[in-house]
């Protein structure tokens, strides 16, 4: 091993939300990555912080009708609607018939009341496979109401609160960009109990057909995803990181290491992969290496180091003037 | 219905020829010894772009013999534009094979196989291993016009009969394949059918209104092509061997599942599917 290869195998990529312990600072999103089994095979699974799993409800839903899926300029628009058997059947078989790997897995969570996401909640957190909880108080997918809740600074409050009481276990809270200031909803969760934020969701979009004249998703509406979102994400992230203590998970377009990079500074302790893994399911592995590349070059022992580098001075931007480096 | 046993995995090729066999229709062929030995008939892959692109594109496995693989395909926007661009001695990665594909047991002796347009590519590797087995079969092909009737004579050289179609005339009957196959004479024992949503709905009802078995091969815009994301389903009967688990009716589910296209199809049993 060379002098320099082995100043990166020192580098430390481990983070920690809350009371989550993650080897790597890299989560696959909800509804992008499955249960990660079905990525498995083309993967490492050693290289892969947690997998955050497709979000479950109390009751089953057959999700929305097809096309769920449009390919737009530097994105897609998906409106899939929760499509999930429902917390019972969920826990007796999805969950049961899962295979050990060593990543975390972080279950996710959605509901159309305060006492659903609650209930769902509390149910999933106390099975001993799931390290975590991401509460999905925001996908833009299904008929306006899941989305409500992150819309809502008082109700994510709410929802957050009564939650936090059912569980131990790390709470992430997964904000919506389509608000008109987030910062607002973010400090409603950190306040409620939150240990952690996820930043952001999918940006409401449509796309039309000019043959057919109709919406080309089933769903009319879609969530966007993509580099197309990332400038969103990262301005999000570099927004809520100044109003709040919680570590945030940044996401939206990560696609390089570089892309990663602009959420650690500005203000991310771990990021999220999606859309990426439907280019190259290997995506999330060269991130990490890129990583450890990146901060072994520059001498830093750890990602924390970088973390929030790019909001230092925000306050006081005038007084960096002249200065170099 | 077969289920896909195979694991797939990310292959590393090496593109050996490629040809335009019409204008905007492109057969590309590949060196991959281990993915030509395990892919079966109806199984598809992933093209990682190459290039620079978004999001892999799901290409039908046109050939898979020896130590080459090889798929054929329509350029239709800036993936395919990309992928049409490769040329002998470039680098392809594809993730592969992938899906169920066409279930062939049961030994059918009179098969008809029906490709609209470019779902063509899926039916070569069927015909082969149908003919390989001794097993008459006819190619009902239909197409826009006679320029895109292509590897027409490639099917007739593998031992298929071929019954052609063009929507404007140019070639074979004028109007569309559904309406050649329904007057199949003798009946066939099975059909296997790939192309685009209308016509795979005609040759459903035909090969009802024949009393024929049918496989669908279906087209859906795919995200992940690994089952990861369900965003390419389809409505199935709950009690098809092929439909992913889910609660019925009695616990708050229902009769008809979504069913995922790349992982639970994309070859499904026309009486099966509830679209």
């Amino acid at each position: 091993m060379s002098g320099s290869q082995a100043a990166h195998a020192a580098v430390d990529l481990s983070v920690k939300l809350g009371r989550l312990e993650l080897a790597y600072p890299t989560l696959m999103g909800s509804g992008c990555y499955g249960s990660g089994e079905e990525f498995a095979a083309f993967a490492d699974p050693a290289k892969i912080g947690g997998v955050v799993l497709k979000s479950v409800t109390q009751r089953p839903r057959l999700g929305n009708r097809a096309p769920r899926l449009v390919a737009t300029p530097s994105g897609m628009l998906n409106a899939i609607g929760l499509q999930n058997p429902g917390i019972d059947w969920y826990l007796e078989h999805d969950l049961a018939e899962r295979v050990p790997r060593p990543w975390k897995t972080i279950g996710s969570v959605a509901g159309f009341s305060v006492d659903e996401y609650a209930y769902v909640t509390q149910r999933l957190a106390a099975r001993p496979e799931i390290d975590a909880i991401e509460l999905n108080v925001s996908c833009p997918n299904v008929a306006a109401e899941g989305e409500t809740f992150a819309c809502d600074p008082k109700l994510t409050g709410r929802v957050v609160r009564l939650v936090r009481d059912t569980t131990e276990k790390t709470l992430i809270v997964k904000l919506s960009p389509n608000v008109t200031d987030i910062a607002a909803v973010a400090r409603e969760a950190e306040d409620a109990g939150a240990d952690a934020l996820a930043v952001i969701n999918t940006v409401r979009g449509m796309a039309i057909d000019v043959g057919t004249w109709r919406p080309r998703l089933g769903n009319v509406t879609g969530g966007l995803s993509g580099p197309a979102i990332r400038p969103i994400a990262v301005l999000a992230v570099y927004e809520v990181a100044r109003a709040v203590k919680i570590p945030i998970v940044g996401q939206g377009g990560i696609e390089t290491v570089t892309d990663a990079l602009e959420f650690f500074l500005a203000g991310a302790t771990a990021v999220s992969i999606g859309t990426a893994n439907f280019i190259d399911p290997r995506i999330p592995e060269r991130i990490v290496e890129g990583l450890r590349a990146y901060l072994g070059e520059r001498g830093l022992l750890s990602i924390g180091q970088i973390v929030g580098q790019a909001n230092r001075g925000f306050a006081g931007a005038h007084r960096c003037e002249g200065r170099e480096g | 219905m077969l289920t896909n046993q195979m694991p797939a995995a990310v292959h590393a090729t090496t593109v050996l020829d490629r040809t335009e066999p019409a204008p905007g229709i492109v057969l590309l062929g590949f060196y991959a010894p281990e993915l030509a030995a395990v892919t079966r008939p109806g199984q598809f892959l992933m093209a990682i772009p190459p290039g620079g692109e978004r999001t892999a594109t799901a290409l039908g496995i046109y050939e898979a013999q020896d130590r080459r693989v090889a798929v054929l395909f329509s350029v239709c926007g800036p993936r395919t534009r990309e992928l049409a661009g490769l040329r002998a001695g470039d680098r392809l990665e594809v993730t592969a094979p992938l899906g169920n594909g066409f279930d062939l047991s049961g030994s059918p002796r009179d098969v008809a196989v029906v490709a609209g347009g470019i779902g063509i590519a899926s039916l070569l590797l069927p015909a082969q291993a149908l003919i390989a087995s001794s097993a008459r079969v006819r190619l009902y092909y239909g197409a826009r016009s006679a320029a895109l009737l292509v590897e027409r004579d490639r099917f007739a050289a593998e031992g298929c009969e071929i019954h052609c179609a063009t929507d404007d005339g140019s070639y074979g009957r004028r109007g569309f394949v559904s309406g050649l196959l329904a007057g199949a004479e003798p009946r066939p024992d099975l059909v296997l059918a790939c192309g685009p949503t209308p016509m795979l709905r005609a040759t459903a009802a035909a090969c009802s209104a024949l009393g024929v078995p049918a496989q669908l091969s279906l087209e859906e815009t795919f995200a992940c092509g690994v089952g990861g994301c369900w965003g390419c389903v389809v409505p199935i009967d709950r009690n098809s061997a092929q439909a992913p688990r889910f609660p019925g009716p009695d616990k708050g589910g229902s009769d008809t599942v979504n069913a995922r296209v790349c992982k639970e199809g994309p070859v499904f049993w026309a009486h099966e599917l509830r679209w």
